[in-house]
């Protein structure tokens, strides 16, 4: 089994711990250049991880656990403006991704209001491309109550935080209710907040685990993170792509940051070695995200076969 | 403790926690715009089940209008006079105020923090700026900022002493702004 991890240290010899991953058979998921640190999200077979951490000691860098590693989340607020940004959400938003998901920030058109709130189909279908979703609403009971047709008819679990303590049966649109955290106007730093964080992400973990027991129900033809090395290899353009993370990892398939009309041929061509093409395992179609692609690995069930 | 003498939040239904967290919310606001000390008396009344949100506050008052001697010092010079600039926040205000009462001729900056005037007359009096109507602009800002964003129809009554500030999704309607500005009362009675 694959260990999502992370790794920081210094960028002198971190070339060492990639080439170290690749040959244990691991991914390098993402890699984060700050200056003269080096962050790097890594998959690694757990029974070689030991190896792992002998080289990290030596080099005298860190390794911690990264569970939400190889996951994308949406964070979402009812808008962009400032009675919601930028305290919470970005505090939510950045402890997700030290815990190593890929995240990504929505406000939504129209998402304000206790009797106007809405969403519209686009929003929703975008929602529904990543693995889980946080929602972030303020401190009346009413309003959290009310605002469930926001989060209705989104497939992924919906992680709902707000202030006050709600019953989680009175939400049961929500995969769970984190409370303690409505609208404030100062960042999170006493105890008690930071606290309420750790708990939004053990909650976001229990929903990415609530899919992966799902998936493992009926796999999936092949692994994402195959995947994602194998177009990085054989589209070597993704490498041009601007984007700080040119493949984007989910628990079902991959988002290639290239136009669909220009290179859905050239994804759907990436050969493996046991002779598959990706067009035959996976449907390949535009994402909702600008003009990139999407790859959603077909599950066994379907292809009848698991590589 | 509360800087202003009176703070006092009414919350309709079993909004315990949304009660606390806006007062909350509220200071923060007021505090990060720096308006909170030229607040005496605050009301405040939500109704989740309108919905609707009204502030009610008194100012305290006073805020004398900002004038050239207290944004630099005045020397009597040959020929004219000269001002050493000491807050440069103000600054464009007082070169706009300078150049309408005398001429754009007869003012002179022959360094960032120094402006000589040609002319008999002291400028020491004038007006650089009204603080009075700048605190009224943050406070409105400051409202905004504080209502439930969905609550898109606004109204704000303003003058020296006071404001009524009120905020619902519905349109505001006569008897509604009535009927709020009637509890608000009923808070500063009880």
């Amino acid at each position: 089994m694959l260990e999502p991890v992370m790794f920081t240290g210094g960028l002198y010899k971190h070339d060492l711990v990639v080439e170290l991953v690749e040959d244990l058979g691991g991914y390098v998921l993402q890699k984060n250049v700050t200056q003269s640190e080096v962050i790097l999200l890594i998959l690694v077979p757990s029974e070689d991880k030991p190896v792992l951490e002998a080289l990290i000691k030596e080099l005298r860098g860190e390794l911690v656990r990264a569970p939400l590693a190889g996951t994308e989340v949406a964070v979402v607020t009812p808008t962009l403006a400032i009675h919601h940004l930028p305290h919470t959400a970005c505090d939510i938003a950045e402890y997700l991704r030290r815990h190593g998901s890929k995240t990504n920030m929505m406000g939504l058109a129209r998402g304000v209001g206790r009797e106007i709130a809405q969403i519209n189909e686009y929003e929703t279908a975008l929602i529904n491309e990543h693995d889980a979703a946080v929602f972030i609403f303020g401190n009346f009971r009413e309003c959290i109550r009310r605002k469930e047709s926001l989060y209705r008819n989104i497939t992924v679990p919906v992680v709902v935080t707000g202030g006050p303590e709600i019953d989680k049966c009175e939400l049961p649109y929500a995969f769970e209710y984190v409370p303690s955290i409505g609208r404030v106007a100062h960042r999170a730093r006493k105890a008690t907040e930071i606290g309420t964080l750790d708990s939004i992400i053990e909650s976001v973990g229990r929903a990415l685990d609530k899919t992966r027991t799902d998936i493992t129900k009926d796999p999936l033809t092949t692994s994402p993170p195959r995947v994602m090395d194998a177009v990085r290899e054989q589209v070597p353009e993704v490498e041009y792509s601007y984007s700080p993370l040119p493949i984007a990892l989910n628990l079902t398939g991959v988002r290639v940051k290239l136009p669909y009309d220009g290179y859905k041929d050239a994804v759907s061509a990436v050969t493996f070695d046991e002779g598959v093409k990706l067009g035959e395992i996976a449907t390949i179609k535009p994402s909702r995200m600008k003009d990139y692609i999407l790859v959603r690995i077909l599950p066994a069930s379907e292809t009848g076969y698991v590589f | 403790m509360d800087p202003m003498e009176v703070f006092k939040i009414e919350v309709t239904g079993e909004e315990d926690f949304g009660t606390k967290k806006y007062r909350e919310l509220i200071m923060d606001i007021l505090q990060d715009l720096g308006l909170i000390r030229s607040i005496g008396r605050l009301y405040v009344y939500l109704d989740i089940m309108e919905p609707v949100f009204a502030v009610f506050g008194l100012l305290r008052t006073g805020i004398p209008p900002l004038t050239v001697k207290d944004v630099g010092d005045v020397l009597k010079t040959e020929g004219g006079y000269q001002v050493k600039i000491n807050d440069e926040e103000h600054m464009s205000d007082l070169l706009k105020v300078l150049w309408g009462h005398y001429g754009r001729e007869r003012v002179e900056q022959p360094a960032r923090d120094v402006v000589i005037i040609a002319s008999d007359k002291d400028p020491s009096g004038l007006m650089v700026a009204d603080l009075e109507a700048e605190f009224l602009q943050d406070l409105t800002d400051g409202l905004v900022r504080i209502a439930p964003e969905g609550f898109r129809n606004r109204r704000n009554e303003m003058s020296k002493e006071s404001f009524f500030f009120i905020a619902a999704e519905e349109t505001l309607a006569p008897e509604l702004i009535a009927k709020t500005k009637e509890k608000i009362r009923e808070m500063q009675n009880a």
